[in-house]
């Protein structure tokens, strides 16, 4: 048994392929001349750009887009003028091409080798991948075609380049070995983007493993078992299934649409707290986003955000999102969200203070700019607004106001926009108690769990002498919600929740019934959530 | 020769990314660009050397053009330079 590195999850199991080092040896190539000898590395050169560009594309399509800029940084490092004039230089004082590319390589393989930093060891990497890339193309050597291995193959190779692992066939190999590299390392990141099993730094792999050996892979412990006994195979057999079932289970989930047994449909939806975060939750199968809080945008800095910044965060997501809804939470700031600039000051009772919608409405200028960014940032796809921490109808109604004297302004400056719908968070029992009457003033509600736990009652979870009572199983927290959702019904307007609850396994078949329209949850539940809701009745 | 010095503000400091955008940029003008770091001077159109010199964040370095259109020249990489390549 080996041990090595674990550096992506499952197992595999099937016959090894070791991926020798091809053979660099040009020391019978004569030299033809300068001329004749750059004219070989420039079209050695095109060629490398070619191929390159056309495995980059390949990458796109089985690992994506950032697996795919590490070989095209490989193009721009070889465009280096620097590098092909030393190379020339080279050719000039009688080296063959293939003694150019080795020198000036190696020079800049030393130099990256050198410093103690894990992504100079990387770019070290990089130009060796690019070294033996060009070499071989002026030899005209070939090396083994990993894209053309069996069915159940398992590779081992001193380590895999960029151009290496670009051709593997995640249908055809069930795991990776390497002798060298770590869990950052490239090989690292590709085998966990394509799924495929990986132990890496497995000591003196090359050698002890024979071409055709039946192979173990556990890519979660970096174990690897050669020419294992029967017992061991169904073993791990075993377990792989019940690996594969698990992850399978969910996967069946990311396309489907959430319908409950007797046919309700419902939606999930991701939370997110930067533009980054869209693409988590269309990765991991989100129908839209139910809560997009925009405090980032205006913490750790010292002023705040101007419209422009702001439309370009709001619209970045909508973009992502093409078309899907997004719900977009109004500054929440306030509470356990002190930001210096904005000078709220301290507060006996922050939690009861000057915070979230109650600031904005006293500080127009500022929440202006906000929904003027909003707005706009409509146009680009599906977005609603949603007033955070409302208490009362007058509240609901000054936002309403101020959102009409945005529309007016932009409508008068002849610049883009497009109506947002607009709701409310219910997190306050204010809220839950005067559902019915909210309900005339919006259209959409999203009950937000956490905040409404704790007031409802009047505990702070922080605090360990009384935070046995913060649960959302209370029967007053699950009277209040439930109170919500009917009163939503009632008035025909969509109901989501946005609060950890909404992801709750327990929870869900209650929230289902009370008639519950949207769940929206951090990203990676999102396809347990669906699950749990289609298993309901 | 016009000339300015900088203290790299981006996190990363002159990795692939920034290197790349730099070079492309730099690229464009016909006169020369150097960079003056550690006591070192470095071809401020080559990517290779760039990497290899490590400027990190909180490098001081010296950015000096000559040729013609100098003073543009070093009015983009000043701008490029101090917006930390777009970068945190």
């Amino acid at each position: 048994m080996l041990q090595g590195i674990g550096a992506s999850p499952g197992y595999g199991i099937g016959k090894a392929i070791i991926i020798e080092d091809a053979n660099l040896d040009y020391s019978s190539v004569k030299y033809s001349g300068a001329q004749e000898e750059k004219d070989r590395l420039y079209k050695a050169v095109e060629q490398f750009n070619e191929e390159t560009r056309e495995m980059a594309e390949g990458l796109k399509k089985s690992a994506g887009e950032k697996e795919a800029e590490i070989l095209e940084g490989h193009i721009t490092m070889l465009a280096d003028p620097f590098m092909l004039s030393q190379m020339e230089e080279n050719i000039d004082s009688g080296a063959v091409a293939e003694a150019a590319v080795d020198t000036v390589c190696t020079m800049f393989y030393d130099m990256f080798a050198a410093i103690e930093d894990e992504m100079m060891r990387q770019r070290a990497s990089d130009v060796k991948d690019i070294k033996d890339t060009l070499i071989k193309i002026l030899l005209g050597v070939k090396s083994i075609d990993i894209s053309a291995v069996a069915k159940d193959s398992i590779l081992i190779a001193n380590d895999f380049t960029p151009s290496m692992t670009s051709q593997i066939n995640g249908d055809n190999v069930a795991a990776i070995i390497t002798e060298v590299g770590g869990v950052t390392s490239h090989s690292a990141i590709l085998a966990r983007a394509m799924g495929i099993p990986a132990s890496l730094s497995a000591p003196n792999c090359m050698n002890v493993i024979q071409n055709g050996d039946m192979l173990i892979v556990d890519g979660f412990k970096g174990k690897v078992y050669i020419n294992p006994s029967d017992d061991e195979i169904n073993e791990f057999r075993q377990k792989q299934k019940v690996y594969l079932e698990e992850k399978e289970g969910l996967k069946v989930y990311f396309n489907k649409k959430t319908v409950t047994k007797s046919g309700l449909v419902k939606k999930v939806y991701g939370n997110i707290g930067k533009p980054d975060d869209a693409q988590n939750v269309i990765q991991n199968g989100g129908e839209g986003i139910g809560l997009f809080r925009t405090e980032f945008l205006f913490m750790d800095r010292d002023h705040e955000p101007t419209e422009e910044e702001q439309f370009e965060a709001y619209s970045t997501v909508a973009k992502t999102m093409d078309g899907k809804e997004v719900i977009i939470r109004t500054l929440d700031i306030g509470g356990d969200k002190a930001i210096d600039y904005l000078k709220i000051g301290r507060e006996d009772n922050p939690f009861l203070g000057f915070r979230a919608i109650r600031y904005c409405l006293k500080n127009k200028e500022l929440y202006k700019k906000q929904i003027r960014s909003i707005l706009r940032a409509a146009c680009f796809g599906d977005i609603k607004i949603m007033l955070p921490l409302v208490t009362c109808l007058e509240e609901v109604r000054q936002a309403k106001e101020l959102i009409a004297e945005c529309e007016q302004e932009l409508e008068n400056e002849g610049i883009k926009y497009r109506k947002a719908p607009l709701g409310v968070m219910i997190e306050t029992p204010s809220a839950a108690i005067i559902s019915d009457l909210l309900a005339k003033e919006v259209e959409f509600f999203s009950i937000g769990t956490n905040d409404l736990t704790g007031y409802t009652m009047a505990v702070d979870r922080g605090n360990a002498n009384v935070s046995h009572l913060y649960d959302v199983f209370q029967p007053s927290v699950l009277r209040a919600i439930e109170m919500t959702i009917k009163n939503a019904k009632a008035a025909g307007i969509m109901v989501g929740m946005c609060g950890e609850a909404a992801a709750n396994e327990l929870l869900i078949p209650k929230l289902v019934e009370w008639g519950l329209d949207e769940f929206s949850v951090t990203p990676s539940s999102i396809l347990k959530t669906r699950k749990t809701i289609c298993e309901c009745e | 020769m016009v000339q300015k010095s900088f203290t790299l503000k981006n996190k990363m400091g002159f990795h692939m990314r920034p290197a790349q955008v730099f070079v492309g940029a730099m690229a464009k003008y016909p006169a020369d660009i150097k960079i003056e770091f550690n006591g070192k001077e470095i071809d401020g159109k080559s990517i290779m050397n760039i990497m290899a010199s490590c400027m990190k964040c909180g490098s001081e370095i010296t950015v000096k053009c000559s040729g013609e259109n100098e003073e543009a020249m070093l009015a983009e990489a000043a701008a490029m330079i101090e917006s930390g390549f777009g970068e945190e």
